[in-house]
């Protein structure tokens, strides 16, 4: 990569005029971030992820979020401005699955590299980076109801109602309940994917008096086991995801009868996303769609409880998802990604 | 006022006082387009474009926001109402041609305008508060969205789409601009100086003398309401043409960015002060606040502390000025 520095001042100016560098020439990018739910700890995770990567890569001059609450028509005015903005890739998280495709189109029209992580859209011209979420749904959900031996009531407690991850996890659920007749879902729930809903929610069903065997949750799992602790109710089998403080529950209270499992769902795809874009902007190839398989972790069985205990990090924010990484792709530190600059 | 004389000689002084606000904003909005060039030397009609698309559905929950606001009420189902318009008109627009969605998109107006009516007659009738009657309603209509579409999906042919998100005139001059004033000029315009619009200012200043002088409180009240439901029903539809499909969800942001945009346009949320002008040039300036900042690279969290602080110092400035007027 020596020619990269000797190239670096004229890019650098070429980018700085807003000239959109042909991709063959460049070697730096600016690179534009797009995501439409803040103020959740895993989307805030995926963005410092591509923030570690950009400085781990050497070659993002400039990483640029454009991170508001909004739907598709609010993310299309933030694509268009990210256009116009002269960055040479995009990684977005798509609230919409056909929504964006025009303007994707015209991302891939000006040479813009686009890659959507979480969760797919149908525009050709993206790459997809995402953890399967319909696996998601049903490997847990399996797991959960063999615990069960098959019969017992199970509390559902989804994400957003009508968000395509919260839709794909659902169904595979549903698939997964399908083979266990015994099982009776005697509560559904949106979680909103935030803790105090979910908490509200917990302790209104004790409160119900409700008999509870088993408790699915689309990734707001610490403030459930929690919630239990605090009414002194003796833990029920729970599935929850790779969060911190979760996978430290699962390990210090496995002697106080917590029987449960983490789901996988690395925020990381993000910065994956990004690695797939330098390496297309580079002229390597990737397919355009990347599908990771998610792991339960769960703390009966010996392999899962070593994995808890290897995952486990005190030192990372309780809420962040322990999988800092995301193999092959990503290659900065954990540190950087904590630091989350660019 | 000798300010004002002095700062706009060609201006009449009578013309200034009353539409002083409207005025303001679209020296504000000039200035923002002016700062946004600045900053961003490349702007042009691909950005000019994006500003009208992004501006075009906020600009709509603000007119439907501001008739009710006008005629002294509130109304929180604008964004809901959005939603369901759209996820109406996608889910039946899907695999359908041209001439078939123009007459998909009449029969959701017709919607719009009856659901409207609908949410007018309760908070008369039930004579339960505005404030109450329609939040529990945005409820009702956002379930009612879900239960059209449980997740995004549905279309819209193309054609239609593109009659918002084209440029068919010049490559400066967005389709969605262009709808947004005939919308606004085909239906405000020939309202604001009938006996209806007079009725509609009059009950939001002063209910008991409206009635006094022979308005027909409810009725009036209910219409406004309605044509609420008419104006959120084109944003709906708006919607449909920018993104292609139809969300659930896709109304959530509406209703209170819609009030901020009519505050920031010079509406008085106590009723019968404003205009419609003000408000559609608000909808742009609170557009180009998010796009300056991707231009700019500062974080975006700080967008709506920003959006925040221009509309508390606008109305603050606004408030100033009125105060200064009154001795005079």
């Amino acid at each position: 990569m020596g020619a990269a520095v000797l190239t670096f001042g004229v890019v650098d100016l070429l980018a700085a005029c807003g000239g959109s560098s042909t991709s063959g020439a460049a070697k730096t990018y600016k690179v534009g971030v797009s995501n439409t739910l803040t103020g959740n700890g895993w989307r805030e995770e995926m963005i410092c992820s591509i923030k570690a990567q950009g400085k781990a890569s050497g070659n993002v001059t400039q990483v640029t979020v454009a991170n508001r609450n909004g739907g598709p028509a609010e993310q299309i005015a933030d694509l268009r401005n990210l256009i116009s903005a002269g960055v040479n890739a995009i990684i977005l998280n798509p609230s919409d699955r056909d929504a964006l495709n025009a303007v994707i189109k015209e991302a891939a029209g000006k040479g813009i590299v686009v890659v959507a992580v979480d969760q797919a859209v149908s525009a050709p011209e993206a790459y997809v980076l995402s953890n399967d979420q319909v696996k998601y749904g049903q490997l847990g959900a399996e797991w959960l109801f063999k615990q069960l031996k098959g019969t017992g009531s199970v509390v559902e407690m989804r994400g957003i109602d009508g968000v395509p991850a919260d839709t794909d996890r659902h169904q595979g659920f549903t698939t997964a309940l399908a083979n266990y007749p015994g099982i009776k879902i005697v509560a559904q729930t949106f979680t909103g994917w935030s803790l105090n809903p979910a908490a509200q929610q917990i302790n209104d069903l004790f409160s119900s008096g409700k008999k509870i065997d088993g408790v699915w949750t689309s990734g707001i799992d610490a403030t459930i086991i929690d919630a239990y602790q605090t009414a002194k109710k003796p833990f029920v089998p729970t599935v929850g995801a790779d969060n911190n403080k979760f996978v430290g529950q699962l390990v210090s209270l496995k002697s106080s009868g917590l029987v449960g499992a983490a789901v996988t769902n690395p925020p990381p795809v993000g910065g994956a996303g990004l690695a797939v874009a330098l390496d297309v902007l580079a002229g390597k190839s990737h397919p355009k769609l990347i599908k990771l398989t998610p792991e339960v972790w769960d703390n009966t069985s010996s392999a899962g409880v070593s994995t808890l205990q290897s995952k486990y990090d005190a030192s990372l924010d309780p809420y962040y998802s322990v999988q800092y990484a995301v193999a092959p792709y990503t290659t900065y530190t954990k540190a950087q990604l904590i630091a989350c600059q660019s | 006022m000798v300010v004002g004389r002095v700062a706009i000689p060609f201006v009449p002084p009578r013309l200034v006082r009353r539409h002083g606000w409207t005025i303001g904003v679209y020296a504000l909005l000039l200035a923002s387009l002016i700062f946004t060039v600045a900053i961003h030397p490349t702007y042009g009609a691909f950005d000019i474009k994006s500003l009208a698309l992004g501006a075009l559905p906020l600009a709509l929950a603000a007119a439907a926001q501001t008739v009710v606001v006008l005629s002294g009420g509130i109304d929180l189902t604008v964004g809901p109402l959005m939603a369901v318009t759209n996820v109406l008109a996608a889910r039946a627009m899907l695999h359908s041609n041209f001439r078939d969605a123009l007459l998909i998109a009449v029969l959701v107006l017709i919607l719009g305008c009856a659901a409207g009516a609908f949410n007018g007659s309760i908070v008369v009738f039930s004579r339960v508060p505005d404030i109450v009657v329609t939040l529990a309603m945005s409820f009702v209509w956002g379930g009612v969205a879900l239960l059209i579409l449980e997740k995004p999906g549905g279309g819209a042919p193309l054609d239609f789409q593109n009659l918002a998100q084209e440029a068919t005139l010049s490559p400066w001059v967005p389709n969605a601009l262009v709808l947004l004033i005939v919308v606004v000029a085909a239906v405000w315009m020939p309202l604001r100086g009938s006996r209806l619009g007079l009725a509609l200012y009059a009950i939001g200043s002063d209910r008991t003398a409206a009635h006094a002088s022979g308005v027909n409180v409810p009725l009036v009240r209910i219409l406004a309401y309605t044509l609420s439901g008419v104006f959120a029903a084109i944003g709906g539809l708006a919607l449909t043409m920018t993104t292609g499909i139809g969300s659930p969800l896709s109304g959530s942001f509406y209703t209170l960015s819609g009030v901020a945009t009519i505050v920031l346009g010079g509406v008085s949320l106590a009723g019968g002060k404003g205009g419609m002008l003000g408000p559609m040039a608000a909808a742009f300036i609170l557009t180009l606040i998010p796009a300056d900042l991707i231009f700019l690279g500062i974080d975006p969290n700080y967008g709506q502390v920003i959006q925040g602080i221009v509309i508390v110092l606008v109305v603050m400035v606004g408030g100033l000025a009125a105060l200064r007027r009154k001795p005079a």
